[in-house]
């Protein structure tokens, strides 16, 4: 790999993370009154009050607030949550499992399924595969995910009560790690299921796409000229079209955590996205600050994670590099 | 003109636009007033012979009732009786199988009734057991029911028997119309939708005939802050906005166009940095024209397909952003829209009630605008470039 393209990506994440930084400050700064005036009193005497602006730091300067907010950031030091006067990290690192469970795997759910069946539809052009395929990617793309995950609810659920209506874990929990591993699978089957379907049908019409061109294209028809088997001229055209499909899957990201965010308030699961409704409704500042930081931490560094897949992929960048 | 009014999904903004509009003001009910019971079921709904809403004017001694269906809902009584005060006044809910005193006034020359059958003491009163319905015991059995009043010289009464079937759309769990809730909904969403669209449009449109025709450090900058809010999850932005700035209906659209400008400035940039070159722009350049004129008079007319376009694309977005904050209880209570009435299906008990009709209408409603939006947007970008319809 191509070390200076891997350190402009490194480098261009951290500057998305200092923007980030910088809009989660001034979110919290620009709002009326300030973070303290929700736990202060009216009833406080001044001394008091300003003990407690002293405590939260607010009564210095606003670049050093700045100073000192980048560095709690950087090293997880959110400080108490206003509603529970427990330490903001402890709750968020107790929710990161959901949230991430959900993200990685529907991503991956609807990453598989929609290129598997946007090639299989570039293969059977013109044929019902393909329009069903593409009839499905339309529908899905344009229904609202939270709309359709309350149908599925209502219908799995409810009225044929074969999932968990609400939360992450069964109430008691099983004993035993395996036994809890099966509950929680169990309760987030609805939620990863739905959140692919809602994501695989964009993928589904963007590869057909790609691979309905890659096909038509001269080394595919060269290779099947040579006699290459099928599956091999599916492959050569596949690797053509890699990169487009990991520009897609970056683009995919932060919806993916937008839609995780609602997912786990449909599913009344455990998660950040959960925590950080909570922390709004409750004026919890602290917590509402870090874990919309986490959110984006998790969106950044799936983007980087992809943008390094990128490098691999696409042997332009590998062997080149930017001189290209 | 005429081949724009022919598309269907024109037609059926412009449907959805009047009736948005107009409809509202001839609906029967309020969209606040709890007219019915919670969670009454649409009233085309058959199944187990449930009741519907039924109410009476009582004017006469005795009103016949003839009751063909379960109990009702709710059974509640209210008005004005008046009588000699020296008479004694009675109200009887007769039964095929008992008779009830409702009540038994005396002393004085008129008296306000307001009795409901959910009342501790009205079931106190009748001696019915205070933990069940008292409607169960009040309509034991299909048949003739009547409601005497003895004794009155006049009476002036309603006895609302609020069903378990109402509306064309069924009740939500406060008793509101769902039909009513649905259309006002509509507004709502075509409000913000349409509103918050036309104010990223236009902020895209500024940043991106910034960026394409004043280029250099202009450019990199918009251009980078571009890249950075497409890269970070605009819904938890939008939820600390809304959490902190308010939730109100303009607050919305303020909010929404804030995060929903990017694609529309990268899109007008683009054509700007072609356009820019051209041959005629060089030469208007040439003939002595400044920066601001050519702007005004020949890139932003160039650039109005292209955000008409946008506008109509980006307006499912908008409403669909709308709804996910709605629906995560981030709106004005007191704002009627379709997220709104999804979140209080989720949040106050449809799903252990079953409710399918507090969840259908506004879900449906909002795809039904998204599709239209976008076809109606598809539709303008192939009037914009031919090339896109495939002929």
């Amino acid at each position: 790999m191509n070390g200076r393209w891997l350190l402009r990506r490194i480098l261009s994440s951290l500057f998305v993370l200092a923007a980030v930084l910088v809009l989660n400050f001034l979110l919290f700064r620009l709002m009326p009154g300030d973070a303290v005036s929700t736990i202060i009193d009216p009833s406080f005497s001044p001394e008091a009050k300003a003990n407690l602006r002293a405590l939260y730091g607010l009564d210095r300067p606003l670049w050093e607030q700045f100073v000192i907010y980048v560095r709690q950031m950087l090293t997880f030091r959110f400080g108490l949550s206003f509603l529970s006067r427990k330490p903001v990290w402890d709750e968020l690192l107790s929710r990161l499992p959901v949230t991430l469970t959900l993200t990685v795997s529907s991503m991956a759910i609807s990453a598989a399924l929609g290129i598997w069946l946007g090639v299989k539809a570039a293969v059977e052009r013109g044929k019902l595969a393909e329009r069903l395929v593409l009839r499905a990617g339309a529908v899905t793309s344009s229904f609202p995910g939270f709309f359709v995950q309350l149908v599925l609810l209502m219908l799995f659920a409810r009225a044929l009560p074969i999932f968990p209506l609400r939360g992450t874990l069964s109430v008691p929990p099983p004993d035993g790690f395996f036994n809890v591993l099966l509950d929680y699978g169990w309760h987030m089957a609805l939620p990863v299921i739905s959140l692919s379907l809602m994501g695989f049908g964009g993928w589904a019409l963007y590869v057909r796409n790609l691979m309905v061109r890659a096909l038509n294209e001269d080394f595919a028809l060269m290779a099947r000229a040579r006699g290459l088997s099928r599956r091999r001229v599916l492959w050569h055209a596949f690797r053509t079209i890699l990169p487009p499909i990991l520009t897609i899957f970056l683009m995919s990201i932060p919806g993916l955590v937008s839609g995780a965010v609602i997912t786990e308030s449909v599913f009344s699961l455990h998660g950040i996205g959960t925590f950080l409704l909570e922390a709004i409704s409750g004026s919890d500042y602290p917590s509402a600050g870090a874990s919309f930081y986490l959110l984006a931490l998790i969106t950044v560094s799936c983007n980087l994670l992809a943008d390094v897949a990128y490098g691999l992929v696409d042997p332009r960048v590998r062997v080149g590099g930017e001189s290209r | 003109m005429k081949d724009i009014l022919a598309r269907k999904s024109v037609a059926a903004f412009i449907a959805i636009a009047l009736i948005g509009t107009f409809a509202p003001a001839l609906l029967p009910v309020s969209p606040y007033a709890f007219s019915g019971a919670p969670f009454a079921r649409p009233v085309w709904w058959r199944s187990g012979s449930l009741s519907a809403t039924r109410e009476y004017d009582i004017k006469e001694n005795e009103t016949k009732i003839k009751w063909e269906s379960l109990p009702p809902a709710i059974f509640s009584l209210t008005g004005e009786v008046t009588a000699k005060p020296e008479a004694t006044v009675r109200i009887i809910w007769r039964t095929p199988e008992k008779d009830y005193l409702l009540d038994e006034l005396n002393g004085s020359p008129r008296y306000w009734i307001n009795q409901d059958g959910r009342d501790m003491i009205f079931k106190q009163r009748l001696g019915l057991p205070l933990i069940s319905k008292s409607v169960d015991s009040l309509f034991p059995a299909r048949g003739g029911y009547s409601l005497v009043i003895e004794g009155a010289e006049r009476a002036e009464l309603k006895l609302s028997l609020p069903g378990e079937r109402q509306g064309l759309l069924g009740t939500d769990q406060r008793g509101r119309d769902v039909f009513t809730l649905l259309i006002y909904g509509i507004r709502t969403s075509l409000i913000i939708g349409v509103s918050a669209t036309i104010v990223a449009s236009l902020l895209g449109m500024a940043f991106g005939l910034a960026a394409g025709y004043i280029g250099g450090c202009c450019d990199a900058v918009i251009m980078r802050a571009v890249d950075i809010l497409l890269s970070i999850p605009t819904l938890p932005i939008l939820m600390v906005l809304a959490g902190i700035w308010g939730k109100g209906l303009w607050q919305l659209v303020l909010i929404l166009s804030i995060f929903s400008w990017m694609g529309t400035a990268r899109s007008v940039r683009a054509l700007v940095l072609t356009v820019r070159e051209s041959p005629w722009v060089e030469s208007l350049r040439a003939l002595g024209a400044g920066r601001g004129y050519i702007l005004a008079r020949h890139l932003v007319p160039e650039t109005a397909p292209i955000l008409l376009a946008n506008i109509a694309l980006g307006v499912p977005g908008a409403i669909l952003s709308e709804a996910g904050l709605a629906f995560l209880g981030l709106s004005d209570p007191r704002l009627i829209s379709w997220g709104r009435m999804l979140h209080e299906a989720h949040s106050f008990g449809a799903f252990t009630e079953g409710a399918w009709w507090l969840l259908l209408p506004p879900g449906l409603g909002i795809v039904t605008i998204c599709l239209i939006f976008m076809d109606i947007g598809k539709f303008l970008e192939e009037k914009i470039d031919p090339r896109l319809s495939g002929k």
